[in-house]
């Protein structure tokens, strides 16, 4: 069976490329942990890891290592097979996202028609497992965390869809491949045109910095408050799931958001590629780690104020702003 | 009859601007609150059909500053009712000062305020020597101010970290100020080191003076540590001030009424952010407080944003006092009475009791000491009691927390700036 | 220390008490003993009247039998086995604070008058004094434990407690 076979029956394709990019994409997570805790340290002018490995590069697989010789405790009075699926169908959702995700190069696992939609669709699906999660715990920290995931996923669904309509319009498209390939040669939707690209940008970097839980907008984890949120009861690997659920959240949000208003793999003057692709999630995902740790949190009935009397009517301004810029040109 | 239903007392209002005289004080008449909620709600005829969340805050819980634990009365994320239990760090340290003479207690005390245990040395020992009449020579009384201010510093430091936690997270932007927080506090740590031998529980004060005098050259590096200090302040503020995050989640939470804060015997940081302008240092001076001018931050607005106003810019009057002072440190002995060799040197038998309240960063730290009456155990205590300004602080949250959500208690709570370790004793 | 301010003496001296002149400075330093049927009457006319609004402490100290001399201030003779409570109030109003001290003599078995009607601060204060002595203030909302165990028996701050016993399930 030769290469070109493979590439050219769908379900091979499809195997292979997904294969590889998941591969790559969860090393990058497992480092952007890495780099997340080097980071932290430079901010906070101490070293951070530094034992395994030179300049701790190695302290990812120990962490995971750490994490599988773990226990796996199941606390007695939790609902069994709710608590045991919401971290793997947190992972799962938002791990299917990647599917749609253009990485250049033809690297796309399923370039969908309804490539947006699908991907917007299926990570916000990770609302249930979070609700599954709160619930199952019979934790009444965790409640409290569930209860305040569920309405914040729900609420910033609608800015997050409505910024994402505009390089939609903009481009006539839902798919991806096409969103992408509309911003050639340096028409970034972010830049051009000037207004409603860039602030729809700035609308989706910040509804899915609530969408993946990150700081200022993670209070369904709030660990100083809930204590641990819906992560309460959860430990060992199962606890690793969640985790490694939040960071893939913010690489796919990233690099959505990258391929939707930072012109995906092209570079402009400087050529197309997936490293650009590659480049440009990975500065997204340092800007959140960034802002993680230099802001503090919102309580939760301010977060819906914001959602509801800021965030909403902005996207429908923005969409408006869009199609009135289409029609005219 | 109707049901004193819990009010918040969140309103927006970036501070006072009538003020009324109650009692011959003056106090900003926004804050004043009537009725104040009600410790004691009948939670069965505010809600007979019980759908309120007891949630257990603590023991273990990581924004509970130590082992406080209240039981909170739930409305969703409101809360209705707030019942704190206390005693998880209780040690019984005044039925040991009770067996221990007056030259043993002060490393006990030590560990009550653990953040400021200068505080804790200073107010017995003051006491003690109110008790015996003896007055320490005016080295000892600089030096005590000297770290009493460092303390008071090095308190607000750590408060200001552990706070900044609780409202943004312990793995988010609360935990950079907080490092940032250590880093200076380590220095002024540091010093006391020098001087004590001890990073924490110094044991230097005594009755009649002081252990430990100063090193050679230990002023000019206070002074710099100091000046290092002050210069850092400002990218707190930067920090803090010039986020608007920060802003929504302090302003107008947690309002105190200066008259319930009165009447609860509520002092310091917390009192003077809601308009009552009353600091131990200045009005009942002690120590070498008369050398040196104490200028008093109030402010109006006696929400969780005033009460870090008020402590940041206490952190500035203190940098202020303690230079100030290390400027011109008196010669002399440090110590009226000849150093203790035996613990039941001291000793008194009037039976007559004595009060010394100091400002500690926390508020009116006081001790309450009743002497002995007879000859045989003159060297004991007969009754010791500690006045924890925490304990008084703590005493507020049923009246602070009803009306606040989950978020905003562990805020209220924060900015009360509790120690348990005094709470409990 | 300055003496008493008049409008305080005044009303120590409509209550009739008898305020010590020996030692010099014992009345401003422990202030008058209270009967304690006069005390919810002190407590309001020194709260209302000398605008005491700032509530200190109250602390107890248990005293066995014996002479009242050890008491200073309580005269001649013996006394029976009792608590000492001492109270301390401040006026914040005008320039220096002024403390005001009195203290009352609550003998065992008997209660005295909460001040919770007339200072909502002394609550927890009042209930930790019965949690380490054992003095009863009669009145109080929830009049608890607040330090030691519900189940904790005897007061360990008296003087008769037995320090040296092993106590459930502790030791």
């Amino acid at each position: 069976m030769s290469a070109a076979m493979v590439l050219d029956n769908p379900w091979l394709r499809g195997l292979v490329i997904g294969g590889g990019v998941l591969g790559v994409v969860l090393g990058i997570v497992a480092y952007a942990i890495w780099f997340e805790r080097k980071f932290t340290g430079l901010m906070h002018q101490r070293p951070g890891p530094n034992v395994v490995g030179w300049a701790g590069l190695l302290q990812p697989i120990a962490d995971v290592l750490k994490l599988f010789q773990k226990d796996d405790r199941l606390p007695a009075a939790v609902d069994r097979p709710l608590f045991v699926l919401a971290p793997v169908l947190m992972l799962a959702a938002t791990m299917m996202a990647l599917a749609v995700v253009p990485w250049g190069w033809g690297v796309v696992v399923a370039d969908l028609h309804i490539g947006v939609l699908f991907a917007l669709s299926i990570t916000s699906l990770a609302a249930i497992p979070i609700w599954m999660a709160g619930w199952a715990s019979n934790n009444k920290y965790a409640l409290l965390g569930g209860m305040r995931a569920a309405a914040q996923a729900i609420s910033y669904e609608v800015p997050l869809l409505l910024s994402v309509t505009v390089p939609v319009v903009l481009a006539g498209s839902f798919r991806l491949g096409d969103i992408v390939a509309a911003q050639a040669g340096g028409r970034w939707f972010a830049l051009w045109p000037p207004g409603p690209g860039f602030f729809a940008f700035v609308l989706f970097y910040l509804s899915s910095l609530a969408e993946a839980n990150r700081i200022p907008f993670d209070i369904p984890e709030a660990e100083s408050e809930l204590v641990g949120g819906i992560t309460t009861e959860y430990g060992g690997m199962k606890f690793a799931l969640f985790y490694l659920g939040e960071y893939l959240h913010t690489v796919v949000a990233s690099a959505i958001a990258s391929a939707a208003f930072l012109g995906g793999s092209d570079m402009g003057p400087l050529g197309d590629g997936l490293h650009w692709m590659l480049l440009k999630t990975l500065l997204l995902t340092a800007s959140v780690i960034f802002v993680r740790w230099s802001w503090l949190r919102l309580r939760a009935d301010q977060l819906m104020a914001l959602c509801w009397t800021v965030f909403v009517p902005g996207g429908l301004v923005l969409v408006m702003a869009s199609a009135l810029w289409v029609h005219l040109t | 009859m109707p049901l004193p239903v819990p009010r918040p007392f969140q309103r927006p209002a970036r501070g006072a601007t009538r003020h009324v005289e109650v009692g011959g004080v003056r106090v900003p008449y926004e804050l004043v609150v009537d009725p104040w909620p009600d410790p004691y709600l009948d939670l069965d005829a505010y809600d007979p059909d019980a759908d309120l969340m007891p949630i257990n805050w603590g023991p273990q819980h990581p924004s509970t500053h130590g082992v406080l634990r209240v039981k909170l009365f739930m409305d969703g994320e409101v809360c209705v009712k707030a019942v704190p239990y206390l005693g998880y760090l209780h040690r019984g340290v005044e039925k040991l000062c009770e067996k221990l003479s007056y030259a043993q207690v002060t490393p006990i005390v030590d560990k009550n305020d653990y953040v400021s245990p200068m505080m804790n040395e200073l107010a017995i020992n003051m006491a003690f020597e109110k008790l015996l009449g003896v007055e320490p020579p005016p080295r000892a009384q600089v030096i005590r101010t000297i770290f009493a201010e460092m303390q008071r510093v090095a308190s607000h430091l750590l408060w200001l970290g552990t706070w900044a936690m609780d409202a943004g997270g312990a793995l988010g932007g609360g935990a950079t100020l907080f490092m940032y927080c250590f880093r200076e506090r380590e220095m002024i740590l540091d010093l006391f080191e020098e001087v004590t031998g001890a990073r924490f529980h110094y044991n230097t004060h005594t009755v009649g003076g002081n252990r430990h005098d100063l090193p050679g050259g230990w002023e000019e590096k206070a002074i710099r540590v100091l000046d290092h200090i002050e210069s850092r302040l400002p990218e707190y503020e930067d920090f803090l001030r010039d986020n608007d995050i920060f802003l929504v989640r302090t302003r107008g939470v947690g309002r105190l009424d200066p008259l319930l804060a009165m009447e609860i015997g509520v002092s310091g940081p917390s009192l003077r952010a809601s308009g009552v302008d009353h600091d131990r240092r200045r009005d009942a001076p002690y120590a070498a407080y008369d050398r040196v001018e104490v200028k008093v931050p109030v402010r109006d607005a006696g929400d969780a944003l005033a009460r870090y106003e008020v402590r940041m810019d206490e952190m500035r009057e203190s940098i202020r006092i303690a230079r100030e002072l290390l400027q011109d440190v008196p010669a002399g002995p440090i110590t009226a009475l000849k150093p203790v060799k035996m613990p039941k040197a001291i000793k008194v038998a009037t039976g007559r009791s004595a009060y010394v309240g100091i400002e500690s960063p926390r508020g009116e730290l006081g001790t309450f000491v009743i002497a002995q009456n007879e000859r045989k155990t003159a060297h004991l205590p007969y009754r010791l009691k500690i006045r924890p300004p925490s304990f008084h602080a703590m005493a507020l949250l049923p009246y602070l927390a009803p009306g606040a959500t989950l978020s905003d208690i562990v805020v209220i709570a924060g900015s009360l700036d509790p120690i348990l370790g005094e709470v409990d004793r | 220390m300055s003496a008493l301010p008049d409008d305080v003496r005044a009303i120590f001296e409509r209550f009739e008490l008898d305020l010590p002149e020996d030692p010099p400075d014992l009345l401003v330093e422990e202030g008058p003993l209270v009967p304690r049927d006069k005390l919810l009457g002190l407590a309001r006319a020194l709260k209302l009247e000398a605008h005491c609004l700032f509530f200190v402490y109250c602390a107890a100290a248990h005293y066995p039998p014996g002479p009242a001399s050890r008491i200073p201030g309580m005269g001649e003779g013996e006394l029976p086995d009792g608590t000492l409570v001492a109270y301390r109030v401040r006026r914040l109003a005008g320039g220096r604070p002024v403390d005001v001290p009195f203290r009352v003599w609550v003998p065992t078995g008997e209660t005295t008058p909460s001040l919770v009607p007339v200072w909502v601060g002394a609550d927890w204060q009042e209930r930790e004094q019965y949690d380490l002595v054992g003095t009863v203030f009669e009145g109080h909302p929830d009049l608890r434990r607040i330090m030691l165990p519900e189940d904790w028996e005897g007061h360990p701050l008296r003087k008769d407690y037995a320090i040296d016993t092993p106590h459930f399930p502790w030791r």
